[in-house]
């Protein structure tokens, strides 16, 4: 980051986070992320000033194609899918010029030389100062040998006085196994500190504001334990299928597509202490401290507390939509999980004996993600049964998509003569409170990692602890999935009814969102 | 009003009412209401809270003092839910306005940052506007609307003084010069040319002529020039930037080395609109220069660098024209005292006088 110190132009100006120079490669650009998200996210950046005119792109991938054929794909690009759907010509012939397009394949060791040579070209012509910033938008089984590639071309060393740094897309490994063996293989050739492994959920502005949220308020954080909470709900729902990516899902399902990486990002946030300060390590090491102390799933805690499920066929929004099984590339026996429902328990002072309830599942009535803290009860019914009928415990939900926000519920006395309470919510809204788009996360989650600011990307350790607890419960479903009745919910529901019998069978019951 | 507001059950099941500030508005009988209205709800859209207009018929001999409240509401998204904030609209006149800050201190939502719109500059001995701005945590004003915008800026610099009661200002115009500095500063992130900083002997500044005062200087160039005088250390020693002409120099001094500024009225477009369209700091005798121009259509914003006489990068962005409620608006987003417009203030005014 360019601090005033540098440059006391900078001091006072209200953009605060401008970032230096520097070269962005795109691996796998003839992909979807680099049309709809990537190129519109860095032309924004540009656009907000937010990097300096000593800036270019490469855009790699094995089709061919020339610069300029790159250059009108992605123009068209960033009018779909950029906000304001157009793009002034003379703006974009200055964009384009720093925009690149090399034809090459991943193993091809003489493509990483032609790669370091337009690198090297790019740096004198465009003044990019010898910071190159790598992005693997590719296939994941070619992650470790792309980072491998890069390491004997002498590309993930940087020059003095520059840096380099590589953004890995997920899903980072499909079991603790592999996932280790990765970050093995891409340590052979690249320290942590260069490591960036991107996950976009915590580029949401709301899962940011969790830490505000928490350890800007003074009045939160001495309810935030075991004392006053009762348990913990973090739904993650999708309204969709699979969107055609079938295959990829038949090897994946909601526990490794979404769990062990999105919901325990944003659980971690929820359940860690307050770090000493807001460096990356400091906040990493945070959340991997409280993920530790996360208890074991033993395969009889997983037949107990854990629930699986597959959508069957149902509707969604009033239309009818397909089964899981009727789904374009899903085996007609398939016993992958579109629904997961987790039971976690973390073993330390602050948490002992709060269960925390995950479920992540597609095909439910709407797309919602949101944590609810559930507050203990009134000590003492001091207004009778009758009076409380209307009464739940206090709520603290947390929305962190869409309608983001946070809502408080909390009992008052009805109007009039009887003494009758009913529970009302207190709402604070992004959108009614702060006029203002949020931005888009890869946008953030991108000019962080330029800024060589970590702290909203996973850690090795905690991608690994991620694995080692859903290990337990997918070698277990593994061994079961013969014995399993799938599907198990009808498209559109809010999962399996087991999911909810299991919480009823302890007094409490999922909220609807 | 909240019950009317939410239907007939009057729960507030379809109205949000949302409030993270309380807007004083000072304006008189001349101001057009229908401008005003546009402006406050595109500015309670991005903010909304409790307004207080207050107009003030300082001409009228009977003392009157009339209140009325009203709401500003808008859909929220599809939700079918209204988000609302109140207004309190107070037309005063006469000796009336004498104790008006009184009427409005107790309508005050409690807690929640108070800010004053006043966009003229106030006289400096206006009681009024000293009471309000006593209870404002933060007064905005738009020099742009600077009716003597030498004389005014000077008069500014007075009335937000130097002491620890006094006054935050901010100034709107100040804000849209944020894409100008922005890049002016962002030459100097790339570290090659950081050394150019320190070495700078020219800088030109080029503006339309102000609305309203085509003979005189634009507040903005004038902050412009204060700002990169007061942020780089230059000192005053000689020339003004007062007194009119096409072209005004004022001669700056860093230590052995000097500075001429120049300001450049620039007439071709025929915009009298007081925005800058050029500006280029040379060092070394022209050996580096750097530049920013605003095209003839006002649409882009163009930079270079050249070194040695080489041309290196440059680019070319939107340049994004906000309205002026949005403009107005982003100034609800800060609080604090704003001290580099401040000392960027203070210093032009040396220039000036």
């Amino acid at each position: 980051m360019n601090t005033t110190a540098d440059n006391p132009l900078r001091e006072g100006i209200r953009l605060e986070r401008t970032a230096g120079p520097c070269t962005v490669v795109i691996f796998g650009a003839s992909g979807d992320l680099t049309k709809r998200k990537l190129v519109p996210a860095l032309y924004r950046l540009v656009q907000q000033r937010l990097v300096p005119a000593e800036f270019a792109i490469i855009g790699q991938a094995r089709t061919a194609q020339t610069n300029d054929e790159f250059r009108d794909k992605m123009k068209a690009s960033v009018a779909q899918f950029s906000e304001e759907k157009k793009v002034d010509d003379e703006v974009w012939r200055s964009f384009a010029q720093g925009l690149y397009y090399l034809t090459s394949d991943i193993g091809n060791a003489d493509d990483y030389r032609k790669l370091s040579e337009l690198l090297d070209q790019i740096d004198k012509e465009r003044g990019t100062g010898g910071n190159r910033l790598f992005y693997l938008s590719v296939a994941p089984r070619f992650y470790a040998e792309a980072v491998a590639q890069l390491g004997k071309a002498g590309l993930t060393k940087p020059k003095p006085g520059s840096w380099v740094r590589v953004i890995i897309e997920k899903p980072f490994g499909s079991d603790l196994a592999s996932a280790r063996q990765l970050n093995h293989d891409i340590h052979e050739w690249l320290d942590e500190s260069q490591i960036y492994r991107i996950d976009h959920y915590l580029g949401k502005e709301t899962v940011q504001n969790l830490l505000a949220l928490r350890f800007a308020n003074g009045i939160f954080e001495p309810l935030w334990s075991r004392q006053y909470i009762d348990h913990v709900q973090l739904t993650n729902a999708e309204a969709v299928g699979v969107e055609g990516r079938g295959g990829y899902y038949e090897t994946a399902g909601v526990l490794r597509d979404m769990i062990q990486n999105h919901v325990f990002q944003v659980l971690s946030l929820v359940a860690m202490e307050p770090p000493a300060h807001l460096g990356s390590e400091a906040v990493r090491d945070e959340k991997i401290k409280v993920m530790t102390a996360a208890r074991a799933f033993t395969p009889e805690r997983v037949a107990a507390e854990c629930v699986r499920g597959q959508y069957g066929p149902g509707s969604i929004a009033g239309k009818p939509v397909p089964g899981y099984r009727q789904e374009e590339g899903v085996a007609p026996d398939s016993s992958t999980e579109t629904f997961a429902m987790l039971t976690m328990f973390f073993d330390n002072w602050r948490w002992a004996g709060v269960p925390f309830y995950l479920r992540s599942a597609k095909r439910m009535p709407k797309r919602v993600t949101e944590i609810a803290i559930q507050f203990r009860a009134a000590p003492h019914a001091l207004f009778g049964a009758e009076a409380m009928d209307q009464v739940a415990p206090n709520q603290l939900i947390i929305r962190i998509q869409p309608d983001e926000g946070i809502t408080l519920r909390f009992a008052v006395k009805v109007p009039g003569q009887i003494t009758q309470l009913r529970d009302v919510n207190m709402d604070f809204r992004y959108g009614s409170s702060f006029g203002v788009q949020l931005a888009e996360a890869y946008e953030r989650l991108l000019l962080d990692c330029i800024l060589g600011d970590s702290t909203l990307y996973a850690r090795k350790d905690m991608t690994e602890r991620g694995w080692e607890i859903v290990m337990p419960i997918l070698d277990h479903w593994a061994a079961t999935k013969q014995g399993v009745s799938f599907p198990n919910y009808e498209a559109g529901a809010w999962g399996p009814a087991e999911s909810h019998r299991l919480l009823e069978s302890q007094g409490k019951r999922w909220r609807r969102p | 009003m909240w019950a009317g507001a939410s239907g007939t059950d009057g729960d507030g099941a379809g109205t949000t009412r949302a409030c993270t500030l309380n807007l004083i508005v000072y304006a008189t009988p001349e101001d057009s209401r229908d401008a005003l209205d546009e402006l406050l709800d595109e500015v309670n859209e991005r903010a909304p809270g409790r307004t207080l207009i207050l107009v003030a018929d300082r001409d009228a001999g009977d003392a009157k003092l009339d209140a009325y409240v009203s709401m500003r509401c808008r859909l929220l998204g599809d939700s079918g839910k209204q988000i609302c904030g109140e207004q309190v609209t107070i037309a005063a006149s006469g000796p009336a306005i004498d104790n008006v800050a009184t009427a409005i201190s107790p309508l005050l939502v409690p807690d929640v940052p108070v800010y004053l719109w006043w966009k003229a500059l106030p006289h400096p001995n206006d009681q009024l506007f000293d009471r309000l701005a006593r209870m404002a945590d933060r007064v905005i004003i738009d020099s742009r609307s600077f009716v003597h915008p030498a004389r005014d800026l000077i008069l500014l610099n007075e009335l937000i003084g130097t002491d620890a009661q006094s006054i935050h200002v901010s100034d709107v115009n100040w804000g849209r010069m944020t894409p100008w500095r922005t890049l002016l500063a962002s030459f100097w992130d790339v570290p090659d040319y950081r050394p150019h900083l320190a070495a700078i002997d020219s800088v030109t500044i080029g503006y339309h002529p102000p609305p309203g005062a085509l003979d005189d200087i634009a507040t903005k160039a004038a902050l412009m020039s204060g700002w990169l005088a007061e942020r780089l250390g230059w000192e005053w020693s000689g020339g003004t930037l007062a007194g009119g002409g096409d072209e005004v120099r004022c001669r700056l001094q860093s230590g052995d080395r000097g500075i001429a500024l120049t300001l450049r009225r620039d007439c071709t477009s025929g915009r009298n609109d007081g925005r800058i369209c050029a500006v280029t700091l040379a060092a070394e005798h022209g050996a580096a220069t750097f530049s920013c121009a605003l095209s003839q259509d006002v649409a882009r914003l163009t930079t270079e660098a050249r070194i040695g006489g080489t041309r290196t990068v440059g680019r070319v962005i939107d340049y994004i024209q906000r309205g002026e409620a949005e403009s107005f608006a982003r100034e609800l987003d800060f609080v604090r005292r704003d001290a580099i417009f401040e000392a960027a203030l203070a210093r032009a005014t040396t220039m000036l006088g």
